[in-house]
């Protein structure tokens, strides 16, 4: 935290010499920090983020090595940080390679629906009139099935790769973004600089890829870090239900799928896919959060009362 | 009224058409088509044709779902595919048992959530309040099924109190008691997710309404404070979670895929899933169907009742929230 900056700060006799005013960018950054749950999510979301990028250097034994001389071994014996599964394959080594696999769905599939969304909700929000009612329809009818049977039916019936998941993921969860960003253009179509825009000849399409799209971003930004979360969740659902991610290649859902058949014989081995599941999904809704919390201008900084008592000290015409 | 209803009617049937043009299409669209499940490769082709004609499968797409359509108006959800037993003999029973599920869940969600919410609201940031977001916080960050294999490994496995998974144990089917034992884990692992969200719900439209202006008119001129949250502000409040439960409906059916699978439930999403890996279209077609006519009667539901608590509500009328 940048804490001491902050007293200096604070301090009457130091004078402000900031020659700009901070941008937004910084602005939204410096209340983010300032955010400790928005920090934890943050660090919790790197750490996990190198480990998956390092995971080739990181993993002590190949994830998929199956080794049955030493299957469900427990944790801490033989080099085994984890202990082994029931086909003596590295538990540690599986969680590192499937966090690459769960943060690249969570990260992909955010991405991939954000542009769906934001194309949508761009062209129906600026255009209006038919477009705008089959667009929104077609949002309704979406919203309107369940989505994880879409899922599980979808791939059922192409089968379940890994592209075909992340396309399927983003494909049932644009809707979300698409409804924000055509709220957001009704209210930004009207503005001034659009009208000038419009005057000196600007393109519609000039107009919203640089005008309005940039004013639109920071709520599809908070909207695509949430969806990095539910993202992650829903591919731990569908390889868990054996529809996902496909042996040898592992993902925390479907180790999960092993550890319930062999719950007689090594209970622990259900522990950790499951936590680190839920660790990062709670990062990135924390990191979320921050995000949205620092862009709203009526919500209050929270100060700690040490600090609040050293600026009375500091301010105060006659001492303590 | 009976205008909005039937012109809603109308529009649901429209609705319901297209969602089951695009359950065809897709099914139709993969590789192979359904015939694949039931043609093997060392079945001669004279065989696969006579099974193709038997089953309907060689008519163009269209004819076939026409005749699709034509069953199910008189009733008849088709066969099917590998043991050509009838798809309504084994959907029914399964929807039965998800519904006992799913309410039992709902029911208690509702009873703890909207309390809890309103108490929440009359204490903002207690510990009570403090600790209802940390659960919030956690079961939306939760993988649902996780939770329930944890829950199997400790109340089933390590301290035996509960039977580890099914809806009835062998040779006891029918009492009441066993299917209660058989209810807890389930019901527990579906009510936090329920929870997580009708607590906040419940909590924040309290808040919204806390904070107008009349409600301090009737604290100024002196009413009880528990008179003016039950009485003023609950009345009002009520509105829009009774919105989201009526959304919610449909969860009912759908909503357990998940937790059927862990805890071995003979339910619909279950069913769902199985069938969806044994790639048995007739059956998924059918419990798509059914999922849909849930979805769009929660939703009806949901307008009707909105009008119904809430006089400003006009349905019909242009401009309304509901036209």
């Amino acid at each position: 935290m940048s804490g001491a900056k902050l007293e200096a700060a604070g301090k009457p006799d130091l004078p402000r010499s900031n020659p700009k005013p901070p941008g937004p960018w910084r602005a939204v950054w410096h209340k983010f920090i300032r955010n400790p749950y928005a920090l934890t999510g943050l660090c919790i979301l790197l750490f996990f983020i190198i480990t998956a990028v390092f995971a080739r250097w990181l993993a002590p034994y190949n994830p998929s090595q199956i080794d049955l001389l030493y299957a469900n071994l427990p944790a801490g014996t033989d080099n085994h940080l984890l202990g082994t599964d029931e086909l003596g394959r590295d538990i540690f080594s599986r969680l590192l390679y499937s966090s690459q696999i769960s943060l690249l769905v969570g990260f992909s599939v955010a991405i991939v629906s954000v542009v769906i969304g934001t194309l949508i909700g761009a062209l129906s929000g600026y255009f209006g009139g038919w477009l705008d009612t089959c667009f929104m329809r077609l949002v309704d009818v979406m919203n309107s099935i369940p989505l994880l049977f879409l899922n599980i039916l979808i791939l059922a019936i192409f089968g379940s790769k890994f592209s075909y998941m992340i396309l399927v993921l983003a494909f049932t969860s644009w809707m979300g973004v698409a409804r924000l960003v055509r709220g957001t253009f009704l209210q930004l179509r009207e503005m001034q600089y659009v009208e000038a825009a419009k005057a000196i000849g600007v393109s519609d399409w000039s107009i919203i890829f640089k005008h309005l799209l940039r004013n639109a971003s920071f709520p599809i930004i908070v909207n695509a870090t949430l969806m990095v979360g539910g993202a992650i969740l829903s591919e731990s659902a569908l390889s868990y239900l054996g529809l996902g991610v496909q042996s040898p290649a592992t993902s925390w859902g479907l180790m999960l799928t092993n550890a319930q058949e062999f719950m007689l014989v090594d209970p622990i081995q259900a522990l950790y896919p499951g936590l680190c599941i839920l660790i990062v999904v709670l990062a990135v809704n924390f990191i979320g959060d921050g995000i949205r919390d620092a862009l709203d201008p009526r919500k209050k900084i929270k100060i700690p009362r040490r600090r609040l008592n050293q600026w009375r000290k500091d301010y105060s015409k006659f001492g303590t | 009224m009976t205008e909005y209803l039937i012109r809603r009617i109308l529009q649901s049937v429209l609705v319901l058409f297209l969602i089951t043009l695009v359950t065809f299409a897709l099914i139709h669209a993969a590789p192979g088509g359904p015939a694949q499940i039931f043609l093997s490769p060392n079945m001669s082709q004279e065989a696969a044709k006579v099974q193709m004609h038997n089953l309907g499968l060689d008519k163009p797409v269209y004819i076939q779902y026409i005749r699709w359509i034509g069953d199910l108006l008189q009733g008849d959800l088709g066969y099917t595919f590998k043991n050509h037993i009838p798809v309504g003999d084994i959907l029914w029973p399964t929807v039965k048992n998800t519904i006992v599920l799913m309410s039992a869940a709902w029911f208690l969600a509702m009873l703890i959530a909207i309390p809890w919410g309103i108490y929440n609201s009359t204490a903002e940031y207690g510990l009570s309040d403090q600790t209802a977001s940390i659960i919030s916080y956690i079961g939306f960050a939760m993988p649902t099924f996780w939770f329930g294999i944890i829950l199997q490994e400790i109340f089933a496995l390590k301290l035996d109190w509960l039977p580890l998974s099914d809806m009835w144990t062998m040779g006891k089917e029918g009492q009441p008691s066993d299917l209660l034992l058989h209810l807890v884990l389930p019901v527990t692992v579906l009510t936090l997710g329920f929870l997580a969200a009708y607590v906040k719900y419940s909590r924040s439209s309290m808040l919204e309404v806390l904070h107008q202006d009349y409600i301090r008119t009737a604290r100024a001129k002196g009413v009880q404070e528990r008179r003016v949250v039950f009485r003023h502000a609950l009345r009002n409040a009520l509105i829009p979670i009774i919105t989201i439960l009526g959304l919610d409906l449909p969860m009912l059916v759908a909503g357990a895929a998940l937790t059927e699978n862990v805890f071995n439930w003979p339910g619909m999403g279950r069913l769902f899933v199985n069938m969806a890996l044994a790639r048995e279209y007739s059956v998924l077609m059918a419990i798509t169907l059914i999922v849909a006519v849930m979805v769009i009667i929660g939703n009806l539901i949901a307008d009707l009742l909105y009008a119904l608590v809430d006089p400003r509500v006009q349905l019909g009328r242009k401009g309304g929230r509901a036209a």
